[in-house]
């Protein structure tokens, strides 16, 4: 269970200003808004990537905003993420890059290690690609690569940050049907920022949406076309006149 | 909204003179956050080179990096620099007392102490250090460091510590080549346009152990340095392509400066407590 | 490792590559330069550009040169304080930090010093312009990226070296004589005579035609890898490392050749 309260987060300019969220088990929570909203940095923090200026962040009841670094990393073992860009490293292979998250957990045997890659990568469709680089595939095959490698360690909490970036229709479809399936094996708690609404709200149960670093909407995502917030009217319909 | 200042309620009062305190506090306390964290960075680095967990074969392939690549680039400039000042020094012997006999043996004991190891590790930080923080910059920008955080991995011990080894080790055995081209083609200049001969030129007479030991310390700590902060600097890089230049330029700089600083540091202390003891 | 283990086997090669490689960028910039004094028959280049770097470059290195020259000056004051002990010279010190300042120590690493600053700075902005596509922007305006932006920096950069190393000059001497008075005892007005008595206005040219020549060295070199970026953030970074290996040699090697030249 994830709990934000009251969460500030200042880079010269403010980011998020008073941001509370309660996020229960196995709930998938979607999230919205405008370009430079501060949806990336909102995920971040729920990860421990980055530091609110203030507020607590809760995981599982425990405050991770006192943690050192130590500390953080035994917290992190409880998520997967999917970044942005992917962030493959592109000095390692696909089946390494996928392997690592297990790798690093020290204590699973190599052949087992390359069952569970292969088993993934069959997962996302892209069985037999363990020895290519990253830079050698598309990006909806690089996404699927990092779904693999966010998903291999079967966290309890996963987060997507625009899973469908920069993909084409129906590629996008397919990666939605993909997490889908996934989230319909593992039941883990999962958090999703996507610019497209519309596959997004085929995915998720709950929504919510950030406008100048607040939670302007936050609801199941049945109700959010009956939102009356102007802001929220306005971009999910994709308006042109509006306050935004 | 977006003209509020950096946090709520330390509005900056209007007006230069009453905002130089306000920016100066604030450079002042951006100093310590930087200071904290590359102390951070420097425990960090010396604690996972002893203990850590290292990805197999990167040691050995970051010293590939540091030293093959840097060997060519070392070898040509300490050449050309150890002939430059073998003529410069020859050049004004022969006007003041024209006895050439002494220039060899005082010519080695120089490069061994100062000049070889403080030269090599300018041109290593040059080299090296950009290529750490560009590296280290790039992954950064990419969201690689975040993702190996988010795989429960430190980026020190697995991005530094190695690099940090392998310059380590590598800084030393530039060094010692370093000094074999140096010497050797101040000789070989010494001997073309001076004719002094090459077994008169090459004496190691004056080499001292104390001479030995300030050279080989100096390396190890140049090679120390260079790492941690081209890595402090990698792992501080914000925003995008400029961050990655600005990174690797704050590298050089600060990599040279550390250099330079640690040299003069060095230098003193070999003086007082070596060479004034006749060491 | 692949790369190791292939380098490894196969030396002669991989420094024919080294070779060929450099003579491509060797070339490049000599293209270059000829391109730059094409721009300046007439000289008809941007002036607020050229100001402007002028001034952020000033900003950006002075402190940096200042910090260097003056524990450089330190630095020589200890390695030679043993033989002036030893043999009592004294008024020596002055002519030998004045003699090597001048002429080698404080034209090369005010050069370095510079080119790690203000020269990476300049191929990490001009690659950053490539890399979001500002510079075909500017040709899409019908502006002339060279007029622009690259002769008002080679301008700026050649100038700036050489009045900062006219500047860490005398810093480096006062910080030698400042060091020498500190750690051996010696007086001000001996080193300052010294130094006055046995120096000419023909080392102190030697020194500063070599500062002109590393400038116009490193403003090329930094350019032309600037320029020449490929690849996104990633190559940024790879180019700035370039540029300043490429300055460094280029340093080294016209300091050899310039030694000789000049006396």
């Amino acid at each position: 269970m994830i709990r934000l309260e009251d969460v500030h987060k200042y880079w010269d300019v403010p980011v998020l200003q008073g941001v509370d969220l309660r996020l229960d088990k196995g709930v998938v929570w979607g999230l919205i808004g405008p370009a430079a909203s501060g949806k990336s940095v909102l995920l971040k923090t729920v990860c421990g990537l980055e530091k609110p200026t203030y507020g607590r962040v809760l995981v599982d009841q425990s405050d991770i905003t006192e943690y050192g670094e130590s500390e953080m990393m035994e917290t992190r073992r409880k998520f997967g993420m999917l970044f942005q860009n992917n962030a493959l490293f592109d000095f390692m292979t696909v089946g390494e890059n996928v392997a690592f998250p297990l790798v690093r957990a020290g204590d699973i045997a190599e052949a087992e290690i390359a069952e569970r890659v292969a088993d993934r990568l069959k997962a996302v469709g892209l069985s037999g690609s363990e020895s290519k680089m990253p830079n050698e595939l598309s990006g909806g095959m690089r996404k699927r690569v990092g779904i693999a490698r966010a998903t291999i360690a079967s966290p309890p909490i996963v987060v997507y940050d625009e899973p469908t970036a920069g993909l084409d229709p129906v590629t996008t479809s397919k990666i939605y049907d993909l997490l889908n399936g996934i989230q319909d094996e593992s039941r883990a708690t999962v958090m999703a920022v996507s610019s497209d609404i519309i596959a997004l709200r085929t995915f998720v149960e709950r929504i919510a949406m950030i406008y100048q670093g607040r939670l302007i909407y936050e609801g199941p995502e049945s109700e959010l076309d009956d939102c009356e917030d102007p802001v929220v009217h306005q971009f999910i319909r994709g308006e042109l006149e509006g306050p935004l | 909204m977006s003209d509020k200042p950096h946090m709520p309620g330390l509005e900056a009062p209007p007006g230069f003179p009453a905002t130089v305190p306000y920016r100066v506090g604030g450079m002042v306390l951006g100093m310590f956050d930087a200071l904290r964290e590359f102390q951070r960075v420097l425990r960090g680095t010396i604690r996972y080179s002893i203990w850590g967990k290292r990805p197999k074969g990167e040691v050995l392939n970051q010293m590939y990096q540091v030293g093959n690549r840097s060997l060519l680039f070392v070898c040509v400039t300490l050449g050309c620099l150890g002939m430059v000042l073998v003529y410069q020094i020859l050049l004004q012997v022969n006007k003041i007392t024209g006895d050439t006999s002494q220039v060899g043996a005082e010519f080695i004991k120089g490069m061994v102490h100062a000049f070889v190891p403080s030269l090599t590790a300018m041109m290593i930080a040059t080299r090296v250090g950009a290529g750490i923080a560009a590296e280290i910059g790039s992954m950064m920008v990419t969201e690689q460091v975040d993702a190996l955080r988010m795989c429960g991995v430190e980026p020190i011990e697995y991005l530094i510590a190695p690099r940090f080894i392998a310059a380590l080790f590598m800084t030393v055995v530039l060094t010692i080549i370093a000094l074999a081209i140096a010497v050797g083609a101040g000789a070989l200049m010494a001997w073309g346009s001076f004719g002094v001969n090459p077994t008169v030129f090459l004496s190691f007479d004056k080499v001292t152990i104390g001479d030995m030991v300030t050279g080989i310390t100096k390396a190890v700590c140049f090679g120390a340095a260079i790492p941690v902060v081209s890595g402090y600097c990698g792992l501080t890089t914000r925003g995008g392509s400029e961050g990655v230049g600005s990174a690797t330029t704050r590298a050089v700089i600060n990599s040279s400066l550390a250099v330079i600083v640690l040299d003069f540091i060095l230098s003193a202390l070999a003086y007082f407590f070596l060479q004034s003891r006749g060491l | 490792m692949a790369r190791f283990l292939r380098a490894v086997s196969n030396p002669i090669a991989a420094v024919g590559e080294s070779v060929i490689d450099m003579a491509t960028h060797l070339g490049a910039v000599v293209t270059l330069l000829l391109r730059v004094i094409r721009s300046l028959f007439p000289p008809r280049f941007d002036m607020p550009e050229f100001w402007r770097n002028l001034y952020k470059m000033g900003n950006q290195s002075v402190p940096i040169v200042m910090l260097t020259a003056f524990f450089v000056g330190g630095i020589m004051v200890v390695q030679s304080a043993v033989f002036v002990k030893r043999f009592q010279a004294t008024s020596l010190l002055g002519w030998g930090a004045g003699y090597s300042v001048l002429r080698e120590v404080g034209p090369i690493l005010i050069g370095l010093m510079f080119s790690g600053r203000v020269g990476s700075n300049n191929t990490a902005e001009l690659g950053t312009m490539v890399v979001t596509e500002q510079i075909d922007g500017l040709r899409a305006l019908s502006i002339d990226p060279m007029r622009y932006l690259i002769v008002p920096r080679v301008l700026a950069m050649v100038i700036m070296l050489f009045l900062l190393t006219v500047l860490g000059d005398l810093v480096a001497l006062f910080g030698a004589m400042l060091f020498g008075n500190l750690i051996i005892g010696l007086e001000f007005g001996v080193f300052y005579s010294g130094l006055v008595n046995s120096i000419g206005i023909g080392d102190l040219m030697h020194g500063l035609i070599k500062s002109l020549t590393f400038g116009l060295i490193i403003a090329l070199t930094s350019c032309h890898f600037g320029l020449n970026v490929r690849g996104g953030a990633v190559g940024v970074g790879r180019s700035v490392n370039a540029a300043v290996v490429g300055s460094a040699l280029g340093i080294v090697m016209s300091d050899y050749f310039l030694t000789f030249l000049l006396t």
